[in-house]
């Protein structure tokens, strides 16, 4: 778990002071909205709907019982009771009070967390494997160097205006589970030749209304240049990138108008013209960062079990094997039948923490799946997190499953949402569910996205909806092939738009043609590919 | 090189806007004594950028802000780089204090200036680890001192060896704890004939495995040495491209450095102690505490070669023009003979960060 | 038939403007315009008040209920989330 030092505590109260000297402005007449807004965004506020909506960041997904605790804190004080877990792995609260968030990001400081670019043009919280530090299949923990990031990425001069958002993910592991492909930036750490580890560095992937997968711009480069690639990639996209248009704004246009080998020349071009000592990440600071994320010990107990009714089910389902003996990754569903994806009650996030205290040394994760996963749980006590999690009305055998839908908030909550997601989730979760589709389908992705920006990730679903607004009535239309992780694709538009019983007719129609034609062991994209989009459309529009 | 004083006009002021192409925005900064750059819009972030750019390529002048600008962006302002603000819209507002750290480097100028937070706490740890270091090893004999080294930096550390007529003790101690640690050799390309063979020499006998030799930047020495007799004109300028600069590069990769250097030198180094901290490298001293007839004793027991200097009466052995035999009472009396020197400057952080700083800004620029 | 809606500024809730300039998170209290200048004017007037309310817009009405194109997302904005409603009963409507 990272540590904030003097200086990380001093630079995150100060930039709450200075958030609260920027809602005052806002509130005297000082700042104009139009001004206002940007400042608000890169502090995580957006207004949506109803009220204003707080993201919080996590940072790469890792927090711990005490922060858990604060988060359900907020929820309850400023809030209706409940948060939603994303797909960037933060929480966003709906319905906080301008006023108040001041004070909110003050309590989040205390815990040594803010919500710090989570919102705007500028470096996003960077993600990662949720696994991270408990994977079987990881070369190099990952999250010291999303920390490294954090901190180079929190209040860049150069770069916190730049013509876009911009998305960074790193993964340790052959197995991706951060999507790299989709990120404005994907960092993969690999073993190079003579055995040391470095970045493989991809650019210019991401979703949103022009869905790209990003290119590689080089096969390996040591660590301690990380910061130096970034600020050289950073540069090149903040001067050449578009900012008249804000659907060509992102690095994937620019990467694509320059082509891959130019922008990669240009990158790298710059790069060599900026390394040196003070770009140069130092030995003592990366072994720091290292110390802050050991390997948790090994316990020397056998894996507990009882007869409880669900139990051996949500074993096989939602815990995963874990690198270290006597331990286990545990996945906490937030997708209960019916239930709104990603969202859980302050009751629930305490009941996590405490689980997570008494079980799993404390931590948490948040995934980009919105499920949260106790990454270092004592095997030996899995009866007593089931049974925990039941009592919290936590304990959904579904992680990975088709009824583990993920969305976005949509037109119940989003401003720039075009149709709902959530109530279309929660009538499929129900029909999978109900109807005994749902059993066999681990690693079926099925994502919801309310508008274009993609923020539900349908682009890379297995089978994606995504919601427009035709002559003002919700209409989905339904894609087919998109892969998240390990070699991302952009999944393909099956047919013309559906109403939203017609989408969750067929999505499940296509969830049950999956079932009906797979081969042993062979992934959605593989069916697809075998069998084409035929039968698929056949099942959903018939002839 | 002379091109850019005849072109500079330093009462000149230069406006562009963020819109400004790299190219052109950094030739304003060869031709302008002050420059204007106009943001259009708060929201347009090339500025910073471009800001950016143009300081590292050397540029001194005033880099002012203006246009529609907010008090809020202040501190991005001053840490790319711009050293005054001039909005279209004044307000108390800009009254306002900068954070205190910064995380990332900053190109801000004078009192705004911040160290980026990883670099000032990496080092801290390496002056708490110098002490440390020194505190253990305080009475430690070399041998003890270059293994604890190696295994502390290990793989960022280098010896650096002048092959002179006491280099053979460092390298054999080095090489008995590993010799595939790096060895730093400038040639200077004024060598006595004899250092030449004499380091070959070494190189086999002790079996190193990789000796590097930095050489001065070809383009640098025929422009500021064209006749090869600078060291009879500036003997300083003559150590600063034949030994700063390319150790600067050199030293680039490496956060320790072995050196030969012992208080019986005299002078500065008196006060040696086994492991310095010069503010950015540990400078480890293995041999300090050695006198003359210790070494002598060292050399016959290890059975180390002997330069062939060293029986012509060279007690130190530097670039020919600027050695002579020693009868003084120090050993480096026989350095720059007849002149107060008595070091080179490689071992002046301050000299070397500016050759760093000079050799970066020769790189081309590119948009 | 049409009305102004903004939300909020210190809360960002959604209200809609009375004839008397004063918001009101009730939208049976809000002012309605026949008249296209009349609205615009009065949006005009809405604009101004930046200390209040952030964005304010015309809506649709039809009835006493949002109506149009953007029906869904004003019904949204009126009655709030439908999350755990039938799908069926879309916006409410």
């Amino acid at each position: 778990m990272y540590r904030y030092d003097e200086i990380d505590r001093t630079m995150v109260s100060e930039r709450v002071e200075e958030f609260r000297e920027q809602v005052e402005a806002r509130l005297s007449g000082a700042l104009s909205e139009d001004q206002f807004k940007p400042l608000r965004l890169m502090n995580g506020v957006y207004l949506q709907l109803h009220a204003y909506m707080l993201r919080a960041a996590i940072p790469y997904g890792t927090l711990n019982a005490r922060q858990m605790r604060v988060l359900a804190h907020i929820a309850r004080q400023y809030d209706k009771g409940y948060g939603h877990f994303t797909t960037r792995q933060n929480i966003q609260y709906n319905w906080p009070a301008l006023v108040d968030i001041p004070e909110i990001l003050e309590q989040l400081a205390d815990v040594e967390m803010h919500a710090i670019q989570t919102s705007g043009n500028c470096i996003r919280n960077t993600t990662t494997d949720p696994f991270a530090g408990a994977a079987l299949d990881e070369v190099e923990d990952p999250r010291p160097w999303c920390e490294l990031i954090r901190q180079w990425s929190t209040l860049h001069p150069e770069f916190t205006f730049l013509p876009r958002k911009f998305k960074i993910a790193v993964t340790g592991s052959e197995a991706d589970r951060a999507a790299i492909g989709v990120h404005d930036i994907g960092l993969k750490l690999v073993r190079g030749e003579t055995g040391e580890t470095g970045f493989e560095v991809h650019a210019g992937g991401g979703q949103g209304r022009t869905p790209r997968v990003a290119v590689k711009l080089r096969g390996f480069l040591p660590k301690n240049e990380l910061l130096a690639y970034l600020t050289a990639i950073m540069r090149v996209y903040n001067l050449a990138a578009q900012r008249d248009n804000i659907y060509k704004a992102r690095i994937k246009i620019l990467v694509e108008t320059m082509g891959p080998d130019a922008f990669t020349a240009e990158v790298e071009a710059m790069y060599r013209q900026i390394r040196g000592r003070d770009l140069a990440v130092p030995a003592e600071e990366a072994a720091r960062l290292t110390a802050f994320f050991p390997e948790p010990s090994p316990v020397d107990r056998p894996e507990g079990a009882i007869n409880a009714p669900g139990f051996a089910r949500w074993r096989r389902i939602n815990v995963k094997p874990h690198k270290v003996p006597g331990r286990a990754i545990v996945v906490i569903s937030l997708k209960p039948r019916a239930g709104a994806p990603g969202d859980a009650t302050a009751d629930q996030m305490d009941a996590v923490a405490d689980l997570a205290e008494r079980y799993g040394d404390g931590e948490i994760r948040v995934t980009k799946e919105q499920n949260l996963v106790i990454p270092h749980a004592v095997a030996a006590h899995l009866p007593a997190i089931f049974e925990g999690l039941e009592a919290a009305g936590l304990a959904t055998a579904n992680a990975g499953l088709a009824s583990d839908i993920v969305t976005c908030p949509g037109l119940d909550y989003c401003n720039l949402a075009n149709a709902r997601s959530i109530p279309v989730a929660q009538a499929l979760s129900a029909a999978l569910i109900d109807r005994g589709l749902d059993e066999d389908t681990q690693g079926l992705t099925i994502k919801i996205s309310g508008c274009i920006n993609a923020c539900g990730h349908h682009h890379i679903a297995n089978i994606g909806l995504l919601g427009v607004d035709k002559k003002g009535e919700e209409v989905y239309q339904l894609t087919l092939g998109g892969v998240a992780d390990n070699g991302a694709a952009i999944g393909k538009i099956l047919g013309p738009g559906l109403t939203p019983d017609e989408a969750v007719e067929a999505v499940t129609a296509c969830v049950a043609m999956f079932r009906r034609e797979r081969r042993s062991g062979e992934v959605f994209a593989g069916t697809l590919h075998r069998i084409g989009f035929e039968p698929f459309k056949e099942a959903v529009y018939g002839q | 090189m002379g091109s850019e004083a005849v072109l500079r006009d330093v009462h000149a002021r230069i406006e562009i806007d963020t819109a400004t192409a790299p190219e052109t925005a950094l030739e304003a900064g060869r031709r302008a004594g002050a420059i204007d750059v106009r943001f259009p819009g708060f929201k347009d972030g090339r500025g910073y950028s471009l800001a950016a750019l143009i300081r590292e390529s050397g540029y001194a002048g005033e880099l002012r802000a203006v246009g529609d600008i907010l008090p809020d962006q202040k501190d991005c302002l001053e840490r790319s780089g711009f050293d005054a603000i001039s909005p279209d819209t004044p307000s108390p507002r800009w009254q306002r204090a900068g954070f205190t750290h910064a995380y990332q480097l900053g190109i801000a100028r004078g009192a705004t200036d911040r160290p980026p937070v990883y670099r000032a706490r990496a080092l801290a740890a390496r002056k708490e680890q110098v002490d440390a270091l020194n505190r253990e090893h305080s009475a430690s004999p070399p041998q003890t001192i270059i293994a604890a080294s190696v295994d502390a930096f290990s793989g960022r550390i280098a010896m650096l060896s002048s092959f002179g007529v006491e280099a053979a003790l460092g390298l054999a101690l080095l090489a008995q704890v590993d010799r595939r640690v790096p060895v730093l050799f400038l040639d200077t390309q004024r060598h006595f004939p004899q250092t030449l063979t004499y380091r070959d020499q070494l190189i086999a006998h002790l079996g190193l495995e990789d000796v590097r030799i930095l050489t001065p930047d070809p383009a640098e020495a025929r422009a500021l040495d064209s006749d090869g007799k600078l060291y009879e004109r500036d003997s300083e300028t003559c150590c600063e491209l034949r030994k700063v600069r390319p150790l600067g590069a050199g030293l680039e990769d490496f956060d320790a450095v072995i050196t030969g250097r012992k208080r019986a030198h005299g002078g500065e180094r008196q006060s040696l102690q086994p492991f310095e901290f010069d503010g950015e490298r540990v400078m480890i001293n293995p041999v300090a505490g050695i006198d003359p007839a210790g070494i002598a004793a060292l050399y016959r027991q290890m059975n180390l070669p002997a330069h062939p200097l060293r029986e012509q009466g060279y007690a130190s052995v530097g670039c020919w023009p600027c050695t002579a035999p020693s009868a003084g009472l120090h050993a480096r009396d026989g350095r720059w003979p007849g002149s107060d020197r008595s070091e080179c400057g490689i071992f002046d952080q301050a000299r070397t960060d500016r050759a760093v700083a000079a050799r970066k800004r020769a790189v081309r620029l590119i948009g | 038939m049409r009305a102004i809606t903004a939300n909020r500024l210190t809360d960002g809730h959604v209200v809609y403007r009375r004839s008397d300039g004063v918001w009101t998170p009730s939208l049976i209290e809000a002012e309605r315009f026949d008249d296209v200048a009349a609205a615009d004017a009065a949006l005009n007037a809405a604009l101004r008040d930046i200390l209040t309310v952030v964005g304010p817009y015309l809506i649709e009405l039809d009835g006493d209920e949002p109506g149009g194109r953007k029906h869904v997302r004003e019904t949204i904005r009126l009655k709030g989330p439908t999350t755990g409603t039938s799908l069926l009963n879309a916006g409410g409507r």
